[in-house]
This record gives structure tokens, sequence and C-alpha cells, in this order.
């Protein structure tokens, strides 16, 4: 028979670290709590932590070390140009607790770790995380990159400015990684004044962003 | 090497007799009306091994891509028309783009195109290729492949299936016998050959 | 020596997809790399803010298009956290049998990619003929060899035709079979052993840290899979095991890697079979189109402030949808759907466990990987 995670078990397992969360971040306008994906056979908890902008390091070190989070799986950056004030750029991170450890070595073979997922524990259980920081209006979005934390990252914070804008503060060697190495500088698809196709660039320089000059291609085979 | 070659040569074996042996010889044949058969015979021979050996470039953009790995399976047995992929351009005569061509592909794909020798045809496999897809609307895509390169044959379907692909050869196969060695340059106006549309 | 870089360009036949690998050599061995993305860069998480949740399914096939069912329901999954819909369980069941003979036929067109790369032409044409069967019975399933479109919000577009199940024993027993005579004709094979024991090592705690999930972990000696951690659809009723490699100290090389996904093309085999014999109203049954056996009711428009996100393991690693409702037209349309690649993560790994050895290792190292750019690129 497949074997899963017992829910209870990761109902517990769960509650713990949202409570050690609460105890070591306690007051800094940080909020954890547990909550239940809604579809589904069964409605796994997660854990979503609203965390302000100037904790995400020190967060993103805790999770990694002390709550053993040890898989960035996403980040990505939503642009919300109606929203609340507080919140009109959204960083979004999704990591995983997959206890994931490297084979013990014994003499010169190693033993292979097989879980049996139906008796594990408390810090044994894999667990979700949805990490959300909000930012206020700005024309220069930014948010720590937490590069060194997770390796995983890395890429993932490209796309993010790639695609949305967000830019990752410490992240070394930031590039374009999906459009063009010469799309225009400033030009981000997913911010919502930016509409799906423009027949050429001059119709979207026409727009709020407000470019003056024109991209080394204009008039080439696009 | 030392001296001209002309110098090493005798009077028997120098450029100008070898010229004017030629223009004799040329003469004999356009009067005799040879010239003109050995011509038609040689076109023809070629035109018969250009179209019987279709050889495809290695190039893979999306899921048609897959298809035409299937196509060369064993189902569906492309080899057996005489189409084999290489992986060089230098050595093709087909350009098959099966996938979207974004504005980042753009310029490799012309370079493609432009490093394979006449005669060269090209295949849109695919409704990506033929006028951008599921994504026309998108703003990394282009409209179609003809907006770049000129294309022979149109093969529609999402994806097509191996057997539309295997279809759409033999309909290139047919234009070929048309058309001979037009070059690929002077073809932007013909009309075009859709497979499934008969 | 002289140090240069050399691009394994846009068209390559080794690179399984269309991306550059830049890599820098000295003389014969690779001493950086750098990979180049965005080719088939579709725009595809910006088409989705303009189309229905149910027409959005067309474009998840066509994001990794080796494996188009685990894709279509990922996301599928993740609507259905966004709209609080649950699915009966017969639908659950036939979305198993999609998914899991899909994933053996990824792994199939993995392996017929992989072995003319290391020098096997042979069993190109063996896994592109099992592959054409287990294509007849998708083909069955949902309509089409390569894109289905087969999940709804709710359940599946229709029940299993009839006859289905008795069709689908009989291939899944044959190509069960079969697996043998691959055994025998890889696993023995000087040259095939020669190429990829010894290169590319990779350990499990590295590469999770660096985001590679699903196969390539569990070719490192550890049994992590999201069908029991972060269980999900009816993965816990019907009988297999997560496949474990063995590897050595160094970690995981490239023959563990290939192991381990012959491993999980037998499991699947042994779900769908299981899954046929334990399917609620029995897998002979045929409901009608839309009934509610296999499709529940489901709204339509998700409103503002909900969000939903799923983990899902896909043939490459595990895959996740985060998407944010109240889009255009009152919710009909997501405002944001993010869409998480594993092979986005992994082709860069890949890369930097390349360094150290000699080119020729290039096309073993990163076909090992299964490298998938549809999805990379989205």
């Amino acid at each position: 028979m497949g074997m899963k995670i017992d829910m209870e078990a990761a109902e517990v397992a769960a509650n713990l670290v949202v409570a050690q969360g609460r105890s070591r971040w306690g007051g800094t306008g940080l909020t954890m709590e547990v909550q239940h994906h809604a579809g589904g056979r069964f409605k796994r908890p997660y854990i979503r932590i609203d965390c302000p902008r100037q904790h995400w390091l020190a967060v993103a070190k805790w999770l990694r070390f002390d709550a053993g989070v040890d898989h960035c799986s996403m980040i990505t950056g939503i642009h919300w140009p109606e929203g609340p004030d507080e919140r009109r750029w959204e960083v979004v991170i999704h990591l995983m607790r997959m206890n994931v450890i490297d084979p013990p070595e014994r003499g010169n073979w190693v033993e292979q770790v097989v879980r049996d997922a139906s008796i594990l524990q408390e810090e044994d259980v894999p667990l979700e995380f949805e990490v959300s920081i909000c930012l206020p209006d700005t024309r220069t979005p930014s948010v720590p990159s937490v590069q060194q934390v997770w390796v995983g990252a890395d890429w993932n914070e490209k796309e993010t400015w790639d695609l949305v804008g967000i830019d990752f503060d410490g992240h070394v060697g930031m590039r374009r990684v999906l459009l063009p190495h010469d799309s225009p500088v400033g030009y981000h698809p997913l911010q919502k004044q930016h509409k799906l196709r423009y027949h050429d660039f001059e119709e979207m320089y026409d727009d709020a962003q407000g470019f003056q000059r024109k991209p080394v291609d204009a008039g080439k085979i696009k | 090497m030392t001296g001209a070659p002309d110098q090493n040569y005798n009077v028997f074996s120098s450029q100008a007799l070898v010229d004017v042996v030629g223009d004799i010889t040329d003469e004999a044949l356009k009067a005799s009306r040879m010239k003109q058969f050995i011509g038609v015979l040689g076109g023809r021979l070629m035109n018969w091994g250009q179209r019987k050996s279709l050889f495809p470039l290695h190039l893979g953009i999306k899921c048609c891509a897959l298809e035409m790995a299937a196509a060369g399976g064993s189902r569906f047995d492309a080899e057996r028309f005489g189409v084999f992929f290489r992986s060089t351009p230098r050595q093709c005569d087909v350009l098959i783009v099966n996938g979207p061509i974004s504005k980042k592909f753009a310029d490799p794909l012309v370079r493609l195109w432009e490093q394979m020798p006449e005669p060269k045809w090209c295949i849109a496999m695919g409704e990506c290729a033929i006028s951008g897809g599921p994504y026309y609307q998108s703003y990394n895509i282009l409209e179609g492949v003809e907006t770049i390169i000129p294309v022979d044959v149109y093969i529609p379907g999402c994806p097509p299936r191996p057997e539309a692909l295997i279809d759409g050869f033999a309909k290139l196969r047919q234009k070929i016998m048309r058309i001979g060695t037009k070059p690929s340059t002077d073809r932007a106006g013909d009309a075009p050959i859709i497979v499934g549309d008969d | 020596m002289a140090e240069m870089w050399i691009s394994m360009g846009p068209q390559h036949p080794m690179t399984h997809g269309l991306w550059t690998l830049r890599v820098k050599v000295d003389g014969e061995t690779v001493i950086d790399t750098e990979p180049d993305l965005g080719y088939i860069h579709r725009a595809v998480e910006k088409i989705a803010e303009l189309r229905d949740f149910t027409k959005f399914t067309t474009y998840c096939d066509r994001l990794c298009y080796a494996s188009a069912n685990t894709w279509s329901h990922a996301y599928i999954y993740a609507v259905e956290n966004l709209l609080e819909v649950e699915v009966p369980e017969r639908a659950e069941y036939i979305r198993l049998v999609a998914v899991e003979i899909q994933r053996i036929a990824s792994h199939l067109m993995w392996l017929g990619a992989y072995c003319p790369d290391v020098g096997n032409l042979t069993a190109f044409v063996w896994c592109l003929r099992e592959r054409e069967m287990m294509l007849d019975l998708l083909q069955e399933l949902g309509g089409s060899r390569l894109h289905y479109n087969f999940p709804r919000v709710g359940g599946v577009k229709r029940d299993l035709p009839i006859g289905f199940a008795q069709r689908c024993r009989t291939k899944i027993n044959l190509f069960l079979n079969r697996i043998q005579e691959y055994e025998a004709l890889l696993d023995e094979s000087t040259v095939f052993l020669v190429r990829t024991q010894g290169v590319g090592y990779a350990k499990p705690e590295e590469m999770v840290n660096h985001g590679v999930t699903g196969p390539n972990v569990r070719a490192g000696g550890i049994n992590y899979d999201v069908r029991w951690a972060h269980p999900y659809s009816v993965y816990d009723e019907v009988d297999w095991e997560p496949s474990v490699e063995k590897p050595s100290i160094k970690g995981a090389d490239c023959y563990d890697r290939y192991r381990v996904r012959v491993e999980e093309m037998q499991q699947s085999g042994r779900m769908v079979l299981d899954a046929l014999d334990k399917m609620p109203g029995g897998a002979d049954t045929h409901h009608q189109h839309g009934d509610e056996a296999i499709l529940a009711k489901a709204p339509l428009r998700a409103p503002e402030g909900t969000s939903g996100f799923h983990h899902f393991e896909d043939s490459r690693g595990e895959s996740m949808f985060y998407i944010v409702g109240g889009g255009e037209q009152r919710g009909k349309f997501p405002y944001r759907n993010s869409i998480r690649s594993p092979m986005f993560i992994t082709i860069p790994y890949a890369s930097k466990c390349m360094i150290g050895y000699k080119v020729a290792d290039i096309p073993a190292i990163m076909g090992s990987f299964d490298p998938c750019i549809g999805e990379t690129d989205r």
C-alpha cells in the first residue's frame, strides 16, 4: 500500500513550528499561522507567514537553520497597482521542509534513507510554507535576497526581477533569464500597465512608464 | 610548389588545348541535340535525387519536435522515404520549424536558414510555426515563421500527427518536381501548400 | 592549454530542447558553464491573466510537452485549492491512471533521447515503440496523442472508454515484461556503463538546497516524494513505493539517475494496474460525459483575496502552481498565475555539476537530469 503522512501529525508539526516562530518573532510585526488548503481530499495544513520587508533575511535564516526548511520552491512577485497602500507590490515565497539528508556513510558504502511516512512525527514531518512580503507604492521595489540561504532562490529571483521588476538587494549576478538580453531596460512585462502584446516597441513606449528612447533594433523584424 | 603549373606542361597538355577541345565538344553536342538531352536527363536525375533524399535539420523547438521524433520512430518510419536527420545545417536541405519562434530565436533561426546551402526548402509544422499558435498574442512570439523565412509547406495541427508530417514530405516532393531548383529567394510569392487542403 | 568559451548553441542535437549552454573549456576539461534560456519564452503567465480557468488547461499541457498530463493536473489541483472544490473519488482514480501512464511515457521519451547521447541508438527505437503503446492508451483517454486537456475543475473530461481497462492491462503487462529487454541491453553494455558511471556526482542535501527535487534526489539515496510527503489524490490507496537508488559515497551519478527512472516506470505501471482494480464503480463501467461521479460542480469565479497553490510530483521534480484570484471579469480570470518549473532550477545546477569533467561527459550529465525546455521557458 502506498504510504502517506498522517494528517494529525502534520497538524501537530505545523502548530509546533508556529509556536516556535511566535515565541521567537512575536512583536516584530510578523504574523504566522496554520492555514489549510481548501480543496482536495486532505485539507493539508501549511504555514502562512506575513513578513515585513526588513526582517526577511533574518526570518529566512531562522527558517533554514532552526525550523529545518531546506528547499526554496518558488519566489514570485505580484504587482497590485490598485491595491491598498501598503500592498502595491507583493513577493510571495514558497518553501518546503523536506528533511532530506545525505545518506549516512558506513565505511566505503552508503546506507539508503528509506522513511516510513506513517510514523513520522514532529520535526520529521515535511511541511509547506508560504511567506508573503508586502511592499508599499514605489518605483523601485526591492526585497533582501536570500541567495546565500538557499541556492535555489538564485534563479527564482532572477526570473522575478526579469518578469515583474522587483529587485533583490545583495543578489550577485542579476540578469535577464527569460526575456531576450537586449530587452529595453525597465521593461518588465508582468506589471499590470503593460498589455499582452504591443505591435511594435513604439506602442509600448507610449505608456505610463514614460520612456524617451527607442531600442537599437527598432524597425527590424521582431 | 615553385613555378606556375603551366610551365611544367608541354604544349599537348596546356590550358589552351584543354579549352579548345572543350569548345569543340560543346559545339558538337549542341549540334546533335545531345547537350539538351543530357541536360534534361541530368536535371531530372538531380531532381529525383534531391526529392527522394530530403535531409532535415535536427532542430527541435517545442512539442511538434516530439511528433517529428516519433515520425522517425519505428511505427511511422520516415526514413523509408529517404528522410534522414542531420545535425549540421550545412548538410541539410529541409528546415522543419516545429515550434513558436520567439524574438530571441529569430536571429539564430535566420542564421541557420542562411547556413543551409541552396536548394533548400522550409516546412512550417504546427500551429505555432504557421501563425504563432495559441501564443499569437504573446509579447515574445512572432506571428508565424513566414515573417522571417520563406515557407514551402504548412502542416496544420497542434501537434500534427506523424502521418501528417510524412504527408507534408510527400507534398514537398511533388512541389520539388514542379519547381526544380528555383532558389528560395524567388519563391516568396508562390501559392502555399497546406497539408490537408485537398 | 587554451581556455575558451564554446557555445553549445540553441540548435544542438544533444541539448534536448532549445537552450544554449556556454562552456568554458581548458583543453578537454570543463571549467565553467553558463546556461542561457528563454528561446521559447511564450509569456504563458501573462496569457493566464486573460483566460478562464478551464481554458488555461490547454496551455498547461504545452508547458512540458513530453509530460503533458502531469502539468495540466498540477494546474487543476491548484485551481481546486483556489476555488475550494472537492473531486469525486472515481475521478481521482482516473486522474491517477492518466498521470502515471503519462509518467511512463515521459520517462520513455527521456530514455529514448538519452541513450543516443551516450552512444546507444537501439534504445531510441525501442523506447519510441513502447511510448507509442502508452500514447495509444492516452489517446483513448484524452483524445489526442500529445496534448489531452484531460482534467476539468472538479473532475475529468470523460470516463474510461469501454474496454479500456482490458487494453490497458495488456499493454502495461507487456511493457513491464519488456523492461527486462532494456536492462539486458543497457545494464550489461560496457559502453553505457563506462559513460554513465562515475560522472556527474550529486549529493541530495546539496541538490535540495539548490532546488532540485524528484527522481534526481531519489537517485541520491533518500526516498522523498511529494506524493507521500504532501499527499494529494489517491496515492495512499494504491500499491506503490518511491523508487530509491543506492548511490556511492560521492553521490548519485548518471547511472543512478537512469536506474531510478527505470524503477519509477515499473512503479507507475504497478500503480496503474492497481488503480484499475480498485476503481470505485469498477473499471468497466462508463459514466456519461459530465456525470457527477466523474465531475463535481465547481464555481467559475475566484473572488478577490483568495489564492491557492499546490505542490505536485511531476516526472522531473516538484512543480507548483500559485494562483491568485480576483482578476478581470469579476474573478473569472486569475490575477496572477505563477508557475514553478523544476527544470528551470535544475538546469543551472546540472550545469554546475559538469565542472571538472570532460567535454564528452557533457551530454551524459545534462541528459541524465532530464531537461525539458518547454516548462523552463514557460
